[in-house]
């Protein structure tokens, strides 16, 4: 008997709306239908009609967390259609943000992560920390969530002796908190015994599926946009691609917990090495016709800009590929064979709490696959008929 | 290999089903080929050069033609398959076959550019509602959305 339960695209437990719909026999999740389109709010077609510079601050709205990566990933692909090259200090001021942003992000995953594993303490310590790197985002440009740093031939911000000190000082602290969470990770039996074999993606099932980001490296694919495609400064500084081979949520843990370290190290390697200079150089209010695609290594995987310039002050086209919706034929797989308990830890964001919300509930006639959605009293009333018809006495008691 | 012996590699090998290579910037290839080609170079790129890796597909309205890239890449360069289709017959075949991991992206065009992707495994819309008026394709050039007026229930007081 194959039941279908539909999780979303509103439920207490999604924290943005997305429908799941998984077919489960018994506690095995035997196939997975996900269905987007939610959340689209025309993006594309709307940057279509902005100039150049207001695009970033649209961009830059895509997404919450990794806001700083669509607005880099756009602003670098747009700076070679300009043909400008922004200042030494400029970037790296830049792709610092982006570090102290994947490492505010992976501390942001690693505690939900811990989360959904039952790990409560684990997600208190994260998060706490985690203010670290938001107070030092906050100092440099001013804000905790979009940081606006970003604009067509550098930056807006510069920074000083005293925040390059603060930076170090916190990083040195991060440091010494993430060593303790892998230590942790690799010492705590619980917790590895819970993550442990979930969500299995297999090495080949991440290439065939196109799998970006820390997902790909935990099955083995070393992958990553700033090691292979070096965008700007990263041919400059020193750091190596985490990977993983277990192939599972496990796996993703170590990937992101050992990111935080290579991604500290960067911080450093930039701070110190800040070039004097001048932030911004001013670019052009046209661009000339042309096109270029854009890759950026996101938190959360490779995101990829495709911009189409023709000549005037607004874009022809702006296509933007964001990391999750690469990873989601790769989820399909890691949630097939698994169980219903582990829906959660796979979808790392996901609460387990699957009956309480659904007031309505999907009947698929087991042979035919037809559907037909019941009121809940509907239901209740079937059961009692069913139950009056069954050929078992009401009144019968347990022979002893 | 650096770019230019790759370029010279893939004129040699492919030959006739590559119309022009452009190489416009360090580690980005532009490849042009024809629709019914797509298949062919693709599977060929996959099992000689170990492209393996879609990143996404872009789709473009160019007036009279849709264009199409499909932005490949390796940990050595980048491929950018461009080709063209016309307007009133919008069919291309579908790389599903030989990159499992493209089926989002070509459901995506197919709501966004009303093209048709033929042998798609699983055609449903995508990211437009299930109400969608049929024939409204938001990403082509012609298409402008109307606000609708806005009906305040009970009318305004």
């Amino acid at each position: 008997m194959n039941f279908q339960i539909p999780i979303g695209p509103q439920h207490p437990a999604l924290k943005e709306p997305i429908s799941l719909r998984m077919t489960v026999e018994g506690e095995v999740i035997t196939d997975v239908d996900i269905r987007l389109g939610y959340n689209h709010r025309g993006m594309e077609k709307l940057a279509e009609e902005k100039t150049w510079i207001q695009n970033i601050y649209l961009v830059e709205r895509i997404c919450g967390i990794c806001s700083h990566s669509h607005a880099t990933c756009y602003v670098q692909g747009v700076e070679k259609l300009m043909d400008i090259t922004p200042p030494k200090r400029g970037l790296y001021i830049r792709y610092l943000v982006s570090e102290l942003e994947r490492v505010h992000s992976h501390l942001l995953w690693l505690g939900v992560a811990g989360h959904e594993a039952g790990f409560d303490s684990f997600f208190m310590y994260t998060w706490r920390d985690r203010e670290i790197v938001m107070d030092l985002l906050e100092m440099i440009s001013g804000n905790r969530v979009h940081y606006a740093i970003n604009t067509l031939g550098g930056v807006r911000r510069d920074i000083d002796e005293g925040q390059k000190a603060k930076i170090l000082k916190g990083v040195a602290t991060l440091r010494k908190r993430s060593e303790y969470y892998f230590y942790i990770g690799a010492n705590e039996p619980t917790f590895v015994a819970r993550i442990a074999g979930v969500g299995y993606l297999s090495k080949e099932s991440a290439i065939a599926l196109c799998a970006v980001g820390p997902t790909a490296r935990a099955s083995g694919w070393a992958r990553d946009v700033r090691k292979e495609d070096p965008y700007a400064v990263y041919n400059e500084v020193d750091f190596e691609v985490a990977t993983a081979d277990s192939c599972d949520v496990l796996g993703r843990v170590v990937v992101r917990v050992k990111e935080l370290l290579e991604s500290y190290k960067l911080i450093e390697q930039m701070v110190k090495g800040l070039p004097a200079g001048d932030i911004a150089v001013k670019a052009p209010r046209k661009a000339k016709p042309g096109e270029v695609v854009s890759r950026y290594e996101a938190p959360r995987g490779e995101n990829i800009h495709y911009i189409k310039a023709n000549g005037t002050d607004k874009p022809e086209r702006l296509k933007v590929r964001a990391p999750t919706l690469a990873n989601y034929p790769a989820t399909v797989e890691m949630l097939r064979k698994g169980f219903i308990a582990d829906i959660p830890l796979i979808f790392a964001a996901i609460d387990p709490c699957i009956c309480c919300a659904e007031r309505t509930v999907t009947l698929i006639a087991a042979g035919s696959g037809e559907e037909s959605v019941v009121r809940m009293s509907d239901l209740r009333r079937r059961a009692i008929t069913r139950h009056q018809n069954a050929p078992v006495k009401r009144n019968a008691v347990w022979p002893l | 290999m650096t770019d230019t012996e790759l370029i010279e590699k893939l004129k040699a090998d492919l030959g006739g089903k590559v119309a022009e290579i452009a190489h416009p910037a360090p580690r980005r290839l532009f490849l042009k080929v024809a629709p019914q080609d797509l298949i062919a170079v693709t599977t060929r790129l996959r099992d000689v050069y170990g492209v393996v890796f879609l990143s996404t597909i872009s789709g473009v309205d160019n007036g009279e033609t849709f264009e199409i890239v499909y932005h490949f890449s390796t940990p050595e360069t980048d491929f950018n398959l461009r080709t063209e289709i016309p307007r009133a017959d919008p069919h291309i075949a579908s790389i599903t076959p030989v990159i499992p991991g493209a089926i989002l992206y070509e459901r995506e065009l197919q709501d966004m550019f009303g093209m048709i992707i033929d042998g798609l495994p699983d055609p449903r819309p995508l990211v437009l509602p299930d109400d969608w008026p049929a024939g409204n394709y938001p990403l082509r050039k012609d298409w402008k959305r109307v606000r609708p007026e806005e009906v305040i229930p009970g009318g305004k007081s």
